[in-house]
Order: structure tokens, then sequence, then C-alpha cells
């Protein structure tokens, strides 16, 4: 008998209400963050100080400017590294601060430097924790059930690594940092990564259809909703399933063109998946599963 | 505290009155630095207890609207219509004080009733009749319609009350028909939100809430039963007949003792009367004779309530008995058909109800034995807003007296206007006075109208302010041979609260000379030609205390600050007006009246008195000379709580009968008829019967069958008085209201007609059109669309407009034909087509 | 001591006078609602029940807003009471998101420029306002000004229909923590441990 609780603006109704605060830039930090991230990680890997320099910087930079066009004090932004104990936006922070600290040391020291490999490691396992923190913080929230998933720092974790590997074999393809790592194993390594990131998207997207509540509402949003075309092509078809396809039939012949154009669809795919799922956010009925 | 010395300090609180909306609750204003931070109600006062209503809450936005007008306006642009600019210029008091004065003057001296009168400021009732002083016997307000032309005087008649509510205290079987009372509206609603929550979870009573669209109340009642517009009387007599004919409950003793029940009636529906004293007579079953109704050593037990006894061949029945035969065919099952509630449950409501009435039992009360009859009818606009509106409220007093319920603990208690309490007056036959007319006095007939409200011709009701319109445009109609040429609004939106809209614009286009006084301007003052502010009720002096259940006493109204701008009180203005016109001791003499002046404090007929030395003296008419305004500076308010005398059988007290056979309707009806026909006028008066029955021929439920949908309007606490719904924060709550953004339809309904919510959607009934936004729902009866008036906002004051503005009176006639002829009341309901403008 | 409030849905009549006596309390700007009552129609006609649900800040025991805010601006008081240090919050809206009530506000950068009518401030906006700032995440305070001075929150002194009771949950006599036993109070989305000190009677 009951009508089926609705979705709500700001009208005065008991329903699931879409979160309407986390959009755009804190997508942006995301994105950046994970790429960045995942291109100092590569370069660590590599040795590429280039590439470390370039993942630092799209880090500080992008990560960094987003939050800082987001936060609405700014330059309170120091305050916000008091709670480590609790808070994954704290955590975040640190990390960020000692990826800056560590790999800001190891490319300050001269070429050679026995130092190097330790702080660049160093400043690479902090970058790791760049990169997936955002998938614990947006778990940890219980209010939005479509982020509260074990899944999401998972995907973080080989977005991270796939937006890292993109950006290698891009800078590599067009010589600006040295192929340390041959094209071939590295467009492997992509390909793997894609096809892991589809599965891991679809399985995702699988718990969410056997849900209930405010999961199933955020679903129904990517997947019938006003998101559904962008989720679908771009997120996923462009970013993913074309990535795929490209990677998988030109293989390590690729040419300028496809490397560029496989680097575009990936980044336009990744940056918009997370955007989504921050967008689909949705809270519970005050009252959740109670009978008042 | 004195004045002065109260708004000289940094941080208090100030006591004072509310008026968001009429009923006045008691205040306290918090004043920092000479800005109000906050209005909360006063702990103190037994009425709201420390209670406000959002409206209230909301006064500080209305103090500090940046829209109120600052100074004396005049208008500069000739122009006049929705959306024109009139083009403001500030004046000096003296040049608004004295154009005005002079236009008035000229029409005064020409023909007063060139004038047309909208002051219908709540709070000060001893304004109204400003235009009779001037001698205009107009009002073009809807004044009778706001609450009930067919309420007031039908509670006058019954018990000399203004309004009526069911015994919060006692009451255990609460029906509500059309009202708002405990939840959204009337009679000072913190208060009664309180009295009714309290009723509802301490006390256990079992609310049923009887209304076409679920209010507030009815989510909270135990039972709601939606029910066609317009038929609310259907379902009441037929529970009525239920009592009757079915159960047999009825109270017996109540009618013999208190009632004129027992009255002997004759064929012709007139009292049968003792030829030489004239007394009424009743039956004496014991002495199988009839006797005067007060003769001696009579035993009430004795005397017939019901039977037929032939007297010279000709045959009287009791009036009870004339009630009840006159009520024989109205089965629940043709009531049912009439109002959409089953018969079955028609039955099972009467059931329950009769039953809780507990009937034969008392209750003992401030050492006092009073019956107990702790279930009752309570009815306000909704059930009685509509042609034959006063025989509505016949049958839901009828359903109250056949448990005799009427003023007893528990059940239906009368409320008088304020102070007063109730208006207790002999009259003749051993029966209480009937007060129909308790804003202002009779009109006296005239063949010829003069008044464009046709008052003359309503010799029960309340000025039906929406006959105006119809009258100027068709003088030739009853054959008024003037035309208005000026109108004055005081705190009144006659453009907007009138029905038919178009009409009443029409007339704004006649006038040629338009003053207004208020705060801020809404949709008719925007065609005003002098503007002169007024003070809000944050910043002036008053004692008021509109219709409080269970208290009495005033509620001193004070300045909370120094005025903000360059106003003056309106009674000051009306009194300078009144002077400068020449009308002075006429003003001052219905003053005198108005503000219920003891001979000692009379004002003299040719001094200027202000406001403030008004009030004082009439505190000290009403409190005694020591008990003047300073006294109120002092102690704040006079308001107490009911005595248990005060508040049940007043009328009994006095050895005086009510009414259940309202006899006097019908001789008043009698009188009317006789009148209009020597005066060779076509007037119905078939409405004026004794006895509430169904009729049939009720327009609202003839119309032409292409209109399928009833159509009503309703509010809600946040908006009644909708002069709230100009305050942004109240315009912020309802536009987050569902309910109050846009046309209420049944999702059923909706789905026959393909309409989805949001499409744009086009309402036409016969007497014109309005465009409203869809909003399907399960909360109205599928018969139904139900319109907020939240949504109807178009003046110049830029809070409160809607994308689409739906203004429901647009959909409503304004004449003699849609006009209930015992009391005046219009049909407020219609029926609409509708049609889909766009998706 | 642990202060909480039980509201009484059989009471609750919708008027929204809490909403507004919490706007002029607090000097809230436009759209910034600390409470408000939403209401919930179910079944149908003509067997429809229409609830009305006031909801405010919970003040959880176990506050996930404070758990996850970065800057320590979010805290919790011995009595209960979890409040917002509006000079150490940056904004950063971790709290909006965790909150599983949805009963956090953040004021945009330049939200206090404009109020009711636009750039012109009323007198009692021009005082009010500066009792915010922008930028900064708010919420309900359980009318902490007021609580500390004696008085009961805004929502709950003017409360027609008394279906808001303020009070000590640690007291087993207060009045709150009787109606909580006595008639069953519920604490919303309970399911999320959270731990409010709002009870609801239906």
């Amino acid at each position: 008998m009951s009508r089926i609780m609705p979705l709500v603006g700001n009208e005065y109704v008991l329903g699931f209400r879409k979160q309407l605060e986390w959009s755009g830039l804190i997508a942006s930090a995301f994105f950046f963050g994970k790429i960045g991230a995942g291109l100092f990680m590569m370069s660590v890997y590599t040795e590429s100080r280039l590439g470390m320099l370039i993942g630092l910087t799209i880090v500080l930079g992008g990560k960094g400017g987003a939050h800082m066009l987001f936060l609405g004090k700014p330059w309170r932004f120091w305050r916000g590294m008091s709670q480590p104990g609790t808070s994954w936006v704290s955590r975040g922070l640190w990390a960020m601060t000692f990826m800056t600290v560590f790999g800001g040391a190891a490319l300050i020291l001269p070429a050679g430097s026995t130092l190097f490999m330790p702080l660049a490691i160093i400043a690479a396992f902090f970058a790791f924790i760049v990169a997936v923190y955002d998938g614990f913080l947006l778990t940890s929230s219980n209010a939005i059930p479509i982020w509260n998933t074990a899944l999401m720092p998972v995907m973080c974790m080989f977005y991270a690594f796939l937006g890292g590997t993109t950006l290698t074999l891009f800078l590599t393809h067009f010589g600006i940092i040295p192929p340390s790592i041959i094209e071939p194993v590295l467009s492997t390594v992509e390909t793997i990564l894609l096809a892991v990131n589809l599965a891991i998207v679809f399985l995702y997207l699988i718990t969410c259809i056997n849900s209930g509540g405010a999961r199933k509402k955020s679903f129904e949003l990517l997947v019938k909703g006003p998101y559904a075309v962008a989720f679908f092509s771009l997120a996923i078809g462009l970013g993913l399933i074309f990535t795929l396809v490209m990677t998988v039939i030109s293989g390590s012949h690729a040419g300028p063109g496809v490397v560029a154009m496989v680097t575009v669809a990936d980044l336009i795919g990744h940056y918009l998946i997370f955007f989504l799922f921050l967008r689909a956010g949705v809270f519970k009925p005050v009252f959740g599963l109670l009978k008042i | 505290m004195k004045q002065s010395e109260m708004v000289a300090q940094k941080d208090y609180w100030a006591k004072s009155a509310c008026k968001m909306c009429i009923h006045s609750c008691a205040i306290v204003a918090h004043v920092v630095d000479g800005v109000v931070v906050k209005i909360e109600g006063d702990p103190d006062n037994p009425s709201n207890r420390g209670k406000l209503c959002p409206k209230g809450h909301a006064g500080i936005m209305r103090l500090y609207d940046p829209h109120r007008v600052k100074t004396p306006l005049k208008r500069t642009n000739p122009i006049k219509g929705a959306g024109v600019d009139p083009m403001w210029v500030p004046i000096s008091w003296e040049e608004a004080l004295s154009t005005t004065a002079e236009k008035l003057k000229k029409i005064r001296e020409e023909d007063p009733r060139k004038l047309l009168v909208a002051i219908n400021d709540f709070h000060r009732i001893h304004i109204w009749g400003w235009g009779s002083a001037f001698g205009s016997p107009h009002y073009f307000s809807t004044v009778g319609q706001y609450c009930g032309a067919a309420y007031h005087p039908i509670n006058g008649t019954l018990d000399g009350s203004f309004a009526a509510v069911n015994d919060y205290d006692h009451c255990k079987y609460w029906i509500q028909i059309g009202a708002g009372d405990g939840f959204s509206s009337h009679l000072h609603v913190a208060a009664s939100i309180k009295r009714m929550a309290d009723a509802r979870v301490e006390r256990g009573m079992k609310l049923v809430v009887v209304e076409p669209r679920m209010s507030s109340g009815a989510a909270k009642a135990d039972e709601w039963l939606p029910i066609r517009p317009g038929t609310d009387r259907a379902f009441v007599l037929g529970m009525v007949y239920t009592l009757l004919y079915e159960l047999n409950i009825y109270d017996a003793g109540f009618m013999r003792k208190h009632t004129n029940g027992i009255y002997l009636v004759a064929p012709d529906g007139n009292l049968f009367r003792n030829s030489e004293s004239q007394k009424p007579m009743v039956w004496d079953s014991v002495a199988k004779a009839a006797r005067e109704y007060d003769a001696e050593g009579m035993n009430l037990q004795d005397v017939a309530l019901e039977g037929v006894y032939k007297i010279d061949g000709v045959e009287y029945r009791p009036a009870f008995q004339v009630i009840k035969d006159s009520l024989k065919d109205h089965t629940p099952e043709r009531m049912s058909e009439i109002c959409s509630i089953p018969a079955d449950t028609i039955r099972r409501i009467a059931k329950e109800f009769g039953e809780a009435a507990c009937i034969g039992s008392t209750i003992m009360l401030g050492g006092k034995e009073y019956p107990y009859r702790p279930a009752a009818v309570n009815f306000y606009r909704g059930a009685i807003g509509h042609f034959d509106g006063g025989l509505d409220s016949l049958a839901m007093k009828l359903i109250n007296l056949v448990i005799g319920n009427i003023d007893v603990p528990g059940g239906h208690i009368g409320v008088g206007l304020d102070h007063r309490l109730l208006i207790i007056n002999a009259g003749k036959d051993g029966m209480l006075h009937p007060e129909p007319h308790l804003l202002h006095p009779p009109y006296e007939f005239n063949e010829k109208p003069y008044s464009f409200q046709l008052m003359e011709w309503y010799p029960i009701g309340i000025d039906p302010g929406h006959l105006t319109a119809e009258n100027v445009l068709n003088p030739e109609k009853w054959g008024f041979d003037f035309q208005p040429e000026a109108l004055i609004i005081e705190h009144s939106n006659p453009m907007w609260n009138l029905s038919a809209t178009n009409k009443v614009v029409d007339v704004f286009k006649k006038l040629k000379f338009i003053v207004a006084i208020d705060i801020v301007l809404n949709e008719s003052t925007d065609w005003a030609d002098i503007v002169l502010p007024d003070l809000s009720y944050l910043e002036s002096h008053l004692l008021v205390c509109i219709e409080p259940p269970m208290v009495t006493g005033h509620v001193y109204r004070r300045p909370v600050i120094e005025p903000l701008y360059d106003g003056r009180d309106a009674t000051d203005i009306l009194t300078d007006l009144a002077d400068r016109i020449g009308f002075l001791p006429n003003w001052n003499g219905l003053l005198n009246f108005t503000t219920f002046l003891t001979p000692e404090n009379y004002l003299d007929p040719n001094t200027k008195y202000s406001n403030l030395e008004i009030t004082d003296r009439m505190a000290k008419s009403i409190y005694g000379p020591d008990k003047g305004l300073e006294w109120f500076q002092e102690h704040g308010h006079t308001t107490r709580l009911q005595t248990p005398e005060e508040m049940y059988l007043p009328f009994a007290q006095k050895g005086l009968r009510i009414p259940i056979y309202f006899n006097f309707i019908k001789e008043t009806g009698d009188d009317l008829a006789q009148k209009m026909k020597a005066a060779g006028r076509d007037w119905d008066t078939s409405s004026y019967l004794p006895v509430p029955i169904w009729r049939d021929h009720h327009p609202l439920h003839n119309m032409p069958p292409e209109y399928d949908l009833y159509a009503f309007a309703f509010k809600e606490c946040q908006t009644n008085f909708s002069e709230s719904t100009t305050i942004p924060w109240i315009d912020e709550a309802i536009s987050c209201m569902p309910i109050h953004l846009g046309v209420m339809i049944n999702s059923k309904t909706a789905q026959k007609k393909g309409i989805k919510t949001g499409d744009i959607l086009k309402l036409e009934s016969p007497f014109g059109e309005v465009t409203g936004r869809a909003s399907l729902c399960e909360e109205v009866h599928p018969e139904c669309l139900a319109l907020s008036n939240g949504m109807s906002r178009w003046s110049q004051h830029p809070v409160g407009k809607r994308q689409v503005t739906t203004h429901f009176n647009k959909l409503l006639p304004g004449d003699v034909k849609w006009t209930d002829g015992m009391t005046g009341h219009l049909e407020t309901s219609t029926k609409v087509k509708i049609s889909i403008i766009s998706e | 001591m642990h202060y909480g409030m039980v509201i009484d849905l059989k009471r609750c009549v919708g008027c929204q006078a809490c909403t507004i006596a919490c706007k002029a309390e607090n000097g809230t700007p436009p759209g910034v609602m600390y409470t408000k009552v939403l209401d919930q129609v179910s079944g149908e006609f003509p067997n429809v029940r229409k609830q009305f649900v006031p909801v405010l800040c919970n003040h959880c025991v176990n506050a996930p807003c404070q758990r996850v805010c970065p800057t320590g601006a979010t805290y919790k008081r011995e009595d209960g009471l979890v409040l917002v240090d509006h000079d150490k919050c940056m904004g950063c809206r971790a709290c909006y998101v965790a909150c599983p009530y949805n009963n956090r506000i953040f004021l945009k950068r330049g939200k206090l420029k404009s109020g009711y009518h636009g750039k012109v401030f009323t007198p009692y906006e021009a005082v009010k306002y500066k009792e915010h700032q922008d930028g900064i995440v708010e919420k309900c305070k359980f009318c902490s000004h007021r609580v500390d001075q004696g008085l009961k929150p805004a929502c709950v002194q003017t409360c027609p229909a008394d279906a808001r009771i303020f009070g000590d949950l640690d007291d087993p006599e207060s009045k709150v923590s009787r109606l909580i036993r006595s008639r069953g109070g519920v604490q919303p989305l309970s399911e999320d441990s959270t731990e409010p000190s709002v009870y609801y009677l239906s």
C-alpha cells in the first residue's frame, strides 16, 4: 500500500536526498590525486625524476589546488591536519605532505645519490596513501550507502595505477620521460588494468543491483536517471571499453594518435566515473527502515 | 514600566500582543540595542502559555520589511493596473491628509455614499465604523466571507456567542467539520494546538475530521472522512436522523430544561401562543392541555417533546417533534448519496457520537454540578461557507443540541468576540435574545437599497461585501442611483480577498480617488493615490483579545520599540481625517460605543483624542479608574481563565432558554418576505427556515456537467491571514511544502485525465479561469481540486510570488444567486473543468 | 548530564512554528534551516496516512560528523551537545556527507552578503548574521546559548503542540527518560549505531 519513498530536493518531505556538496571540485581533487600519485609511483619504479616531478606537481597543483578552491575557508587548511586519529581527510593531508616532503627531498638530491631511492620509495608509499585514502574516506561514510562499500578503496587503487600507467605510457611515447620500461610491457599492464577496472566497476554495479534503499536510488540515478548517458557512454564506454579495445587492437604498435586518444579517453572516463559516483550519492531517509 | 523607561533600556523583553492573525496571542519581544531580535509567546498568558505559531515568530520580518510604507506617499503614475509601478513619491503628512480630506469632504457634501470603505483591521474593530460615521454604508471588502457570515450570526442566535469551539478540557469525542481548530487556524491557534494535543494524547480523545482535503487536523485524526464540498449538512443531518430515528439517542432533559424544543408549533411553523399573554404554549401531558411554557406548578418532566396535539381542531406539535418530522426523509442512504460518505459510516459515527455523549451524566466543577456531554461537533468556514450556509450552521448546532452539549462541560462552547464573553440578554418567550449582529448594528430595511453590499436585505447576515462589485457595475439591477467615486482602505485587500476578482478590478478602474492606510502595500493598495503609513503592531498601543477560548480579559499591545518610520496610528489618522472632513462628533460618538466607554469617560464630541487617550479611557471604562494604560504598562495583561460559571450554561444562570427550533430565523425571513413583497421585489427568502434540512436545488451541486471537479481554497497554519505570505521566512517555508506548491489533485483523478505533477493546468469555472501547476496527491477527495492561498499573490511586494499565480477567488462568482439568502455568505466552493496548457 | 530531545509524533501538527522560531532565534540566512518539519504521506485515497516528522541535528553520542571532522571544529560537550566551532571549521564538508541525517548545512562563500531582501539587510539581519560565518558548516546547536542559561531550545519553547520535550537522558526520572521508557522512544537510523540523542515517539 505504502508508496515508494520519493527522492526529494529541498521539499519538506521525508525521503531520499541527494548529497549536494561534494561535486566537481572534489572529483577533480580525487582525479588529480590519483593520476598524480599513480604517475609518481610508476616514475619511482621507472626511476624517472621528471615523471616523479610531474606526478608530484599534479598532486600538489591539481589536487591541492582543487581542494583549496573547494574549501570554504581555504587558509584554514592547516587546521585539517589536526585529527589524523579519526579523520581520513586529515590522513590524506598528512599523506600529501609526506609525499611532498620525501618526494621533494629525493628530487632535490643530485643524480646518483644513494639516498634518492630510499626517499623516493618512502614518498611512493605516501603517494599510495594519497591514491587510495579517498576510497577509505568515501567508504567510511555510513550516510551515503553507494560510497559505503569495501570496493571503493580497491577501485581507487586500481584507478590510480591505471592513471599512472596511462600517463607514463603517454609521456614515454612522446619522449618526455625516458623509456626505462619498454613500451610493450607498459601497454600490457595498461590492458590488464583496464580489464581489472572494468571488472571492478562491473562488480560494484552488481552489488548495487541487489541492494535496496539509498544505494539502489543512487544506482538508479547512475544507470537510469539523469547520469545514465554520461555514465555508460563516457565513464564506462569511452573510459574503459573504448580504451581497452584500442589498447588490445593496437598493442605495442600504437601510433602517437592512438596513444593520445587512449590517454584522453582514459582520463575523461576516470574523472567522470568518480564525479558521477559523487553526484549519485544519496542519503537514507532519516527513519531508514523504521515504520512510523 | 513606562514606555519611555522601557525603550531606554539596552536589553529587555517587552510584553505585547501578536497581530500576525486576528487572534492576538500574548507575546514578549526581546529587544537588544533597539533591535527586536526575537518574539516569543508570553509564558504568563493563560491562553497561549508561551506558545506561538510560525507567523507569530515571523513578525520580526514584517516589522523590518524594507517594503514598509515609511512616509506618506503620493502616486505620480496615473496609469493603474497589475504590475504597473505607481511611481510613489514621498510627501508630507500635511499634504497627504489635506489632499485626502479635501477629496473626501467634497464627496461627503455631495453624497457620502460615493465613498467605498474597506476598513477591516481585525484588531481595531473599533474603527470599522469610520465609514458609517462618515455617512457611507458600504463595505468593499470580503468581511463576512473571511470567516463566516453564516457562522457568527448563528452562534449569536443560539447562545449569544461570536464563535464556538468544543471543550478542549473535557471533550472525548470530537468531530471536526471544515475547521482548523486545534491545528491550523481559529481561536488563538498556538493555544489551541496545545489544548488539542493534550486532549488527543493525554486524554485519548477520539477525533474524527470531515473535510474534502486531508488537512493537518485530518492527518492527526483517528479517522478522516473525505466529503464532497458543500455537503457537510447532509452528513450531519444523516447523523441526526440516525440518532433520532434509529438509536433513539437524544437529551430530552436538556431540551426540556434549556431549549424551546417543548414549545408547541402551529401548522404554519410559528409558535403556538397564548392569545392573551402571547406566551408560547407547551403540552402538559399530565393535564393533557396546552399551558404557557412557564406555567406555575407544571413539572418539566411532564411536558411533551413529541406527539401531535389537537387543540380546537388544529394540530400542534412540540418543536422537537417538528424537527424530527422535518428530517424524516434524511436517511443515511439519501444523505450518503449527497455527501459521498457511506451510509454505514454515517450510522457508525452517529452511534459512536451518541454513545460518547454520556447523556444523563453530570460532572462537578468549581463546586457545582453540570451536565457532562463529552462529545461535540466543531465546525467552521469550510462547513458553512456555502449557499444555504445558514442552514449548514443550523445543522451543526442541531447535532450538538440533540445531545444537549451546548455550553456544558465536554460539549460545544460559545466564545465571545472579546472580553465580553457571551452576550446573554433576555429576549422574548423566555429565550435568550438572539445576537446575530456582534460587529455592528443591523441595517435598517429599505425598499430601495442603499449599501452596495445589500446589508439592508440580509437582516441576519454579516456584510456580503462580495456583492459590492456586482452592484457597482450593474446599478440598475436593484436600483442604485449613485456611483462610487472614492475608496478608503485600512489594512484590507479587497482586490485580493473578494471573489469575482475581475469585477473588483473593474470597480477599482472606475474609482477616481483611493486612499490607503497600511504598513505594506498589497494588490489593492498598489492602486492607491495617497498612502498613509500606519504603525505596525510592534509599534502601537491597543487593548485587544479576539475570541479567546477559555480565557477572558485583554492583552495590551504596546510598542516594543520606538516606531521605525514616520508612521501614525491608524486610529489617529482616521480621527484626523474625521476632523478635517468635518464629522468628528459622529466619530467620537461612535468610538464611545466601539471602545466600550462608560459615561464618565465619554469623548467630548468636538475634541480630537489620540489613540493613546482613547485606549486609556477604554481601559478605565472596563477595569475601573485605577486601571488605565499606566496600570497595563506596569502589569501587562488582564487575561485570566474563565470560571466554570462564565463558561458553562451562562444562559441558564439567567433563566433563559436557547433555541433548538429557530423560530427567530423563520420570523425574520417571513418579515423580510413581506417587506420585499410590499416593495414589489423578487427576493428569495426560502432559506429562512427554523429547522435545517437538505435542499436539493443547491446551485453548487447543479452546475453544468462539463464542470466536473469541485474546487476550493485552503490555508494552513503558516498561511492563515495571508498577509504572512509576503513575509520571506513564511514564504521560504511554504515554498518547500508540497501542499502549497500547486493545485492538489487526487492521483487517480489525474491519471484518468492524463495529468502529471508539474503540468500547467487551466482551471475554468463559469465565472473565471486561472492557471495552476498540477500537484498529484492522495490527500484530496477524487472529485476535488484544492488550492492553497500560498500561490495567489501578485502585488508589487516582491516576496511570495510564484512562477504561476493561482488565485482561487477568480473562479468564484459574487452575486446574489450564489449568496446564502439567510446570512449573506458566498458559496466559497465552485466547480471547474480543467485542461492541460503545457507539460 | 546528557541533553536529549523527545519528539512526540502523535502531538506534532506540522505547523512549522519550530522551523520559524529556530530561524528567529538563530538568525539563519536564507536557505539555512537548523530544523524543519518533514511530512510523509503513505497509502492511497481514502486510506491515507500523513505523518509530520520534525528533524534536527541528533547530537549523536557516536557522532560520525565529529569523527570525520579533520579540524576538530566539531566537538562534543560533556552534556552531550555536538557543536561546531565556527572559527575552526575550514569548510571541507566531510561532516556533511558523513551525517546520515543530512542535517548539516554548508554556508557558501558569500552567503552572508545577501539576506532575505537581497543586499539590503533588515536591522535584525544586520545583527544576527554577525553570528554566522560563510564558507563553513553549521547545524542545530540544541540552542546551546539558551541551554547554558537554563532555557529550553527555541523550538521546544515554542512548540504549540508540546511535541518537543528537552531534558536529561541520564536522569531516569526526567520527562524525556520517562517518555522514552513508557512510550518506546526510537532513535532515527539506529541501525547506523550513531546513538542519536533525539528520540521519536509514535
